[in-house]
């Protein structure tokens, strides 16, 4: 992911022992800031909602009636814990895929542009610059507005077709299109630069090579130069769309409510925790569960793809 | 750093590495607002929370009351968005908490010991007050709110569209679904009920002649005819002849006015803007009745006011409430009457309320006292969301309404068990 | 097999093929500036034309007055809630880059027995979403009573493992032989780090920079939590509170989203080259 040089260093282990004591010294006071801060404000509140998940916390975070497990239980067996964990499955395999297709589409694109390259690039990057609330704020009031005035609506009125209710009705779910498309807009730019990146470091040799091995341009160099080349930027692009999709937050919070579908984990515990339940205990318990899911499956993923591995080479 | 290793760590200690920190970090200086430093003549000061009022004007008149308040600086907070509980749970568990604040009556905030009772400030006027009002605040004898305004909830429509599709006001459910049917047009949908459809669950309930609970706390919503209500909502929903994803929810007049709907679910605080924008072509009636021999129903709503007894100062806000919302009739009369229409709860105020005696406030008033029904205390938040998914998974979804009422019926149990044994 | 392709065939292909990849690429840069089409339509309409029964593709007549309105709205207070995104946004970034560079330096470079450890720690708080601890830090936050002050938007949020790692890891492909240079000269770690190793990473330094404020200003759910004041909104809160509870009026909310979205459409344009690289070296975005 970094352009630099990665010369492999480890800390220098020449130092005399003097030496030693003054970099304990500077180690310190270069990463202390850092982690006292660390500490307090990420270190403390996972300790204390481990805690909280052990009590029977509502409408309080100083709780002192110990249960044990009821809460991890409560989460476990109550449907809607569970089924955020699948409305997160079907959103990321939905949203990556697409996600990663556009984007790679559009670099594909402006990667072979002549002249108004840098133009269009900035039209596909510019959404990054909106946030998903002023996002979901357009998409909501003015493009996927259930009423006539909606844009969705009235262009679909031109065909005929009678208003939908993007949003309230769930059958079918087009409150899907709706968060689908949010989160494309927002996102392909962006990615679409880290294809971009990648595809201007593809050495223009191997696409001569093929042109004299006979490959025809388009599909077959594609498949066979462009798509390995790209290998390592799709893994990290997919990487990144999984945390995103898994961290996704703003718009479900903002473009549904009153429902009891379409409520990916965060959401869910947002409503356990702060929203009218107030069940601090529970909340906590479903972050905990959470926590060592995404553990498994780094580790997982660790062994799988190698990645990560790195870290001890260097 | 054992710190990260160990784990047996308490409040004090996270306190004191946070100071520690707050100490060393030079970004602390700046920009100290805590929003309580200053204070007024007396040097005291006091924190109340309001929910955004849709009406222009509201949110000065609550900053002019608090202003002419002598005895203490209240700072006014109004919260915007539609997380006015969340932001008010969350922020009675700090030390910012606030010293007043408006909410529903709860039964849940009584037991935990959250709000003051108020019988103090209440007893020598208690007589005064809408018997009701005082009945849905009250818990073993003792009064824990006191109510500022009633808001009866019920259907608006226009008469001109009724008239030209050649209908009368509904008297069922079912002429209240056929009636939205002949209304429809490819521009005006029938009827409005809300985006979520969840601000008639009350109403739906009790003219479904069933209630949310019995007299001795147990679960009285799951009813057949509850299921059967539930079943033509759901007929309704998928008919298209429902607005539903309107810009503006049922609280605000906009869906009406804009010419979207035909008969809008709202409450009495919006007849001003419905009359000066429609004029005589806007009439209203209860909810109708759902099940054979049961009453039409309207839900009173309203806003009270609670005094937060962990609060830092409990008697001075509690003066301050007094002096508010019952001594000061002039303002209580203003926020009543002057911005949208609400109800007073004080049976003075409503005798001399000139401008609810005529024309459709009137019959605002009417249905109120003939039809209203008032908050169960015993009903709290976590029953509230139960009943809402109800709506969600059985009309909005399509989901069978009895296994829907199922499962509130758990969340419900679960509640009332943690609230009575 | 290996037929060369006649030229003038190549350029006929050529052209056409070069003529449907701008369509194409017209097609879908049309579809992405869509969005902010209708924010501007919107902001500069009145009510009625925007809700009225037939679709208006331009205001009749541009209303300009609907900026002056927004900051004249008595019910939130958007011009405060500007200037607080402006200087959470600045200094969010300065404490950033400030507090984690450093470190990431100590990690990289400094040689300490538990150095590795250490980062270790760092990396594991990446696994836990801040947002699943979002209530255990509100209620740490407000027992400072920091809660709707500037401190409490900024502090929290300045100790990311994330901007910490990625400084690390460049840190560690930075040239040592500069570095030794200097210690040579008799400069410590930190005559060093400010004289050779930040002037020499200036650029790095920018593309975080920029990452970091487009992502401080465009937080939403700790400012929603931590501004109970509207005197501490940012601008993504007060943004959110237009979409609910207020009286609908679509001008002034497309002019609120508008004038939010302004000051990241010019970082946009004149930082794009500090942001392309940035994007591509760090593949993050906050």
């Amino acid at each position: 992911m970094s352009s630099t040089p990665s010369t492999p260093t480890t800390p220098s282990t020449s130092s005399t022992r003097k030496g030693v004591r003054g970099s304990t010294l500077s180690f310190w006071i270069f990463t202390g800031p850092f982690l006292v801060g660390l500490v307090v404000f990420v270190y403390i509140p996972i300790g204390w909602s481990a805690w909280l998940s052990f009590f029977e916390a509502r409408y309080t975070v100083t709780p002192d009636k110990f249960i044990g497990f009821d809460n991890y239980k409560l989460m476990l067996t109550n449907g809607d814990f569970t089924g955020s964990l699948v409305t997160f499955t079907v959103f990321a395999a939905i949203i990556v895929p697409v996600t990663w297709a556009l984007s790679l589409g559009l670099a594909l694109m402006v990667h072979r542009l002549r002249f108004m390259k840098a133009f269009f690039r900035s039209v596909f990057f510019l959404p990054t610059a909106c946030s998903f609330v002023a996002a979901s704020l357009i998409w909501k009031m003015s493009v996927f507005s259930g009423v006539r005035f909606g844009m969705m609506n009235t262009v679909l009125g031109w065909f005929g077709v009678e208003n939908i209710a993007w949003l309230a009705d769930p059958n079918p779910p087009w409150y899907w299109l709706v968060i689908v498309t949010v989160r494309l807009w927002l996102q392909a730019g962006f990615y679409m630069i880290l294809f971009l990146a990648a595809l201007q470091n593809i050495p223009p040799v191997l696409y001569e090579a093929a042109a004299i091995d006979g490959a025809r341009p388009g599909w077959q160099t594609f498949r066979h130069i462009t798509l390995p080349q790209l290998r390592a930027t799709s893994t990290a692009v997919i990487l990144l769309l999984l945390v995103a999709a898994y961290q996704a937050f703003d718009e479900f919070f903002n473009l549904l409510a009153k429902t009891t579908w379409g409520r990916p984990p965060l959401v869910e515990l947002y409503y356990t925790a702060l929203g009218d339940d107030q069940d601090y205990g529970a909340g906590s318990a479903g972050a905990v569960i959470l926590t060592l899911l995404i553990c498994m499956v780094t580790l997982l993923q660790g062994r799988f793809l190698g990645f990560g591995k790195g870290e001890d080479a260097r | 750093m054992s710190a990260l290793s160990s784990s047996n760590w308490d409040r004090r200690s996270v306190l004191r590495a946070a100071a520690g920190l707050a100490a060393l970090g030079p970004l602390a200086a700046c920009g100290g607002n805590t929003g309580r430093e200053g204070g007024g003549s007396s040097g005291k000061s006091l924190v109340q929370y309001f929910h955004a009022y849709g009406e222009a004007g509201t949110q000065e008149a609550i900053k002019r009351y608090a202003k002419a308040y002598d005895e203490a600086r209240v700072t006014t907070q109004w919260i915007t968005g539609n997380n006015f509980e969340s932001k008010l749970f969350s922020s009675l568990l700090t030390d910012n908490a606030p010293d007043v604040f408006e909410f529903h009556p709860q039964l849940q905030l009584i037991k935990s010991g959250q709000v003051a009772p108020l019988d103090d400030i209440l007893g020598p006027v208690k007589d005064d007050f809408n018997p009701a009002d005082i009945k849905s605040h009250t818990v073993d004898g003792k009064v824990y709110g006191v109510r500022m305004i009633d808001d009866p909830q019920f259907f608006f429509y226009r008469k001109s569209l009724l008239e030209k599709a050649g209908i009368g006001v509904p008297q069922t459910l079912d002429e209240l679904a056929e009636a939205a049917d002949k209304l429809t047009t490819d521009k005006v949908k029938g009827l409005f009920l809300g985006n979520n459809m969840v601000s008639t669950n009350y109403a739906l309930v009790w003219a479904a002649g069933a209630d949310q609970l019995n007299d001795r706390n147990e679960i009285a919503y799951h009813t057949d005819d509850v299921a059967a209500a539930l079943k033509t909502y759901r007929r309704m929903f998928t008919s298209g002849h429902l607005l539903l994803d309107a810009p503006a929810d049922y609280w605000d007049p906009s869906a009406l006015v804009q010419g979207l709907t035909a008969i809008q679910w709202c409450g009495m605080w919006a007849m001003p803007v419905m009359q000066k924008a429609l004029g005589d072509d806007l009439g209203i009636f209860p909810f109708p009745s759902a099940a054979s021999g049961a009453k039409p129903a309207v839900y009173n709503g309203g806003w009270s006011m609670f005094v937060n007894a962990k609060g830092k100062n409990v008697d001075l806000a509690k003066e301050y409430v007094k002096w508010l919302w019952i001594d000061q009739k002039k303002y209580q009369e203003d926020w009543a009457l002057s911005y949208g229409f609400h109800i007073p709860p004080r049976k003075s105020l409503a005798a001399s309320a000139t401008k609810l005696k005529s024309g459709l406030p009137a019959e605002g008033v009417k249905l109120f006292t003939d039809y209203g029904r008032f908050d169960n205390i015993s009903w709290t938040q976590a029953m509230i969301t139960a009943l809402e998914e109800v709506i969600a998974n059985s009309v909005r979804k399509g989901m069978d309404p009895e296994k829907a009422l199922d499962a509130a019926d758990v969340k419900v149990n679960r509640e009332l068990k943690k609230l009575f044994g | 097999m290996t037929t060369v392709v006649p030229t003038r065939r190549r350029g006929r292909r050529g052209v056409l093929g070069s003529a449907g990849l701008y369509f194409a690429t017209a097609v879908c840069a049309l579809l992405f500036l869509v969005p902010f089409y209708l924010i501007v339509r919107n902001a500069l309409s009145t009510d009625a034309e925007i809700t009225g029964e037939n679709w208006q593709w331009f205001p009749s007549t541009v209303q300009w007055g609907n900026v002056t309105e927004l900051f004249d709205d008595p019910t939130v207070p958007f011009g405060r809630s500007l200037g607080n995104s402006a200087v959470v946004g600045i200094l969010h970034t300065v404490g950033t880059l400030l507090v984690c560079s450093l470190a990431g330096y100590g990690l990289a470079r400094i040689p300490y027995r538990h150095a590795n450890k250490i980062f270790y720690a760092v990396l594991v708080t990446l696994m836990v979403p801040a947002a699943v601890t979002f209530v255990p830090s509100f209620v740490l936050v407000s027992s400072l009573g920091w809660v709707s002050s500037m401190q409490g938007l900024i502090v929290p949020g300045l100790f990311s493992g994330f901007t910490c790692f990625l400084f690390r890891q460049y840190f560690l492909g930075f040239p040592k032989e500069l570095e030794e240079a200097a210690r040579v000269d008799g400069l410590g770690y930190w005559g060093a780090y400010w004289r050779i190793v930040v002037p020499n990473s200036l650029n790095f330094f920018a593309a975080i920079a920029t990452i970091t404020f487009i992502s401080g200003w465009n937080a939403f759910l700790w400012p929603l939590v931590i501004g109970q004041d509207q005197e501490a909104w940012t601008v993504q809160v007060a943004l959110s509170s237009y979409m609910t509870n207020q009286t609908v009026n679509f001008h002034l909310i497309f002019m609120a989203t508008a004038v939010s979205i302004l000051p990241l459409v010019l970082v946009f344009l004149f930082l794009q080259r500090w942001l392309v690289q940035g994007v591509a070296q760090t593949g993050i975005k906050g």
